[in-house]
């Protein structure tokens, strides 16, 4: 790890107290215990509290908090001239957003969500609209429940930060993860559960004109299970659907 | 129609026997399905559909656009476009154009000095005519109503307009030249 010597530097090595144990470490539960499998932790969304931003979004789904923040379009900077327009997304970490430290420096981590988010989203922008314009993303990761689970809940969040920002869209946005652990599928999955699974996958689609926009898998899955658990992201998909359109149509920084 | 807020991706219906409508902003065309792009209500003015949210945009082609005049060489003027359609874009967000010296006025177009057109400093009113090259759009103040609509004479006075080509000052009463917008 570099060190940026434009901050104050803690110590080199540091590790997170010691506590009894948690989800984090041991074996499962196996059955889920909280929640069934095919079940995914409520959602908080609320468009529009960054007020200086174009438009913004706030998403909580239990322990992952994510705010997104929308800017452009703006002319592009130092690029060739091009027909249609760039999407931008930056993910940042903030220190404390999992268990251990992060040093605040961009770090490939960020880059694959952020690469992860694009993929998502980029085809559902009308970016033929917006000739030698960007659209700049910032989503910061408050706090970090799994990495799949961010991917979902950053590309929810920032779907709806473009609608509150006016930008033209094809449909919105909604993304859902799942993880397989033993045999089965269990959707949404904490950083423990993803940890102890076999493979998680990660789907984005537009549940309004019923279009997949990514599909993002890792680790190690049979073919069926990967297609069970594609079916079961899209259906938990139009749900959330309606969670972002509810939140959209409330919302007072849209009138 | 009834006016009621729509989200992106969500279909719109009209009536099945009516002639197909124009598409205004914030509808598009998917499978023959008309969709709305945008968070919105939709209004029907005459046989236009359209969705219409007032946000900052980028200028396209025929936008009328407002800005300050950063840069002059003998060939071009540049500005700083801060509002587009008559809506002002976010501080730090301005895009910029270029006025080539053809593109001042409609006649004697060979004559045309730069320096006897625009000063630093100047507002002015411009159409953007192509989207130019990845720097700046181009823009024309080739009409009547377009040119400078505010400018500062030498002594550091809000200038009137005298002649299409005039400006005087209120104090001095010195004529200064500029390609004036025409009052409306």
């Amino acid at each position: 790890m570099s060190l940026d010597r434009r901050r104050i530097n803690g110590p080199d090595e540091s590790f997170p107290p010691v506590f009894a144990l948690d989800g984090l470490q041991g074996t499962l539960a196996s059955p889920r215990k909280d929640r069934s499998p095919t079940d995914i932790r409520p959602i908080f969304l609320q468009p529009g509290l960054i007020s200086q931003a174009n438009g913004s979004a706030y998403i909580e789904t239990a322990k992952t908090k994510i705010a997104c923040a929308v800017y452009g379009p703006r002319q592009s900077r130092n690029a060739a001239y091009s027909e249609t327009g760039r999407l931008n997304v930056e993910v940042k970490f903030t220190p404390f957003s999992c268990a251990r430290r992060r040093a605040p420096m961009r770090d490939a981590e960020d880059r694959s969500i952020a690469v992860a988010i694009h993929q998502a989203l980029v085809s559902s922008v009308r970016l033929d609209l917006l000739p030698k314009s960007t659209i700049d993303i910032f989503i910061t990761i408050i706090e970090s429940d799994g990495l799949d689970g961010c991917v979902a809940s950053g590309s929810v969040a920032a779907s709806a930060a473009l609608a509150d920002a006016g930008i033209e869209l094809l449909g919105l946005v909604t993304s859902c993860a799942a993880a397989i652990v033993g045999r089965d599928i269990w959707l949404d999955p904490t950083e423990g559960e993803a940890r102890f699974s076999n493979g998680t996958l990660v789907l984005a689609c537009m549940p309004a004109l019923k279009k997949i926009t990514s599909v993002w898998q890792t680790g190690e899955m049979q073919v069926t299970e990967a297609l069970g658990c594609m079916d079961a992201c899209q259906e938990k998909c139009t749900e959330i659907h309606s969670v972002v359109a509810q939140a959209l149509l409330e919302s007072p920084s849209l009138k | 129609m009834a006016s009621h807020r729509v989200l992106p991706g969500q279909p719109i219906s009209v009536p099945p026997n009516a002639p197909a409508p124009q598409l205004g902003g914030g509808i598009y065309v998917r499978d023959s399905q008309l969709r709305a792009s945008l968070v919105g209500e939709v209004q029907q003015e005459g046989p236009t559909l359209s969705i219409s949210r007032v946000r900052p945009r980028p200028p396209a082609i025929n936008s009328v656009v407002l800005g300050s005049v950063t840069r002059l060489s003998p060939l071009q003027a540049t500005i700083s476009i801060s509002v587009v359609d008559g809506v002002p874009l976010p501080a730090g967000e301005e895009f910029t154009g270029v006025i080539r010296s053809q593109d001042v006025r409609a006649t004697e177009k060979d004559r045309v000095k730069i320096a006897d057109s625009f000063r630093g400093g100047d507002v002015v009113r411009g159409v953007v005519i192509s989207l130019g090259d990845a720097r700046s759009y181009f823009l024309t103040t080739a009409l009547n109503n377009l040119g400078v609509i505010f400018a500062m004479s030498e002594a550091g006075k809000v200038m009137v307009p005298v002649s299409w080509k005039e400006m005087r000052c209120p104090e001095t009463g010195r004529l200064e030249k500029r390609k004036c917008a025409k009052p409306e």
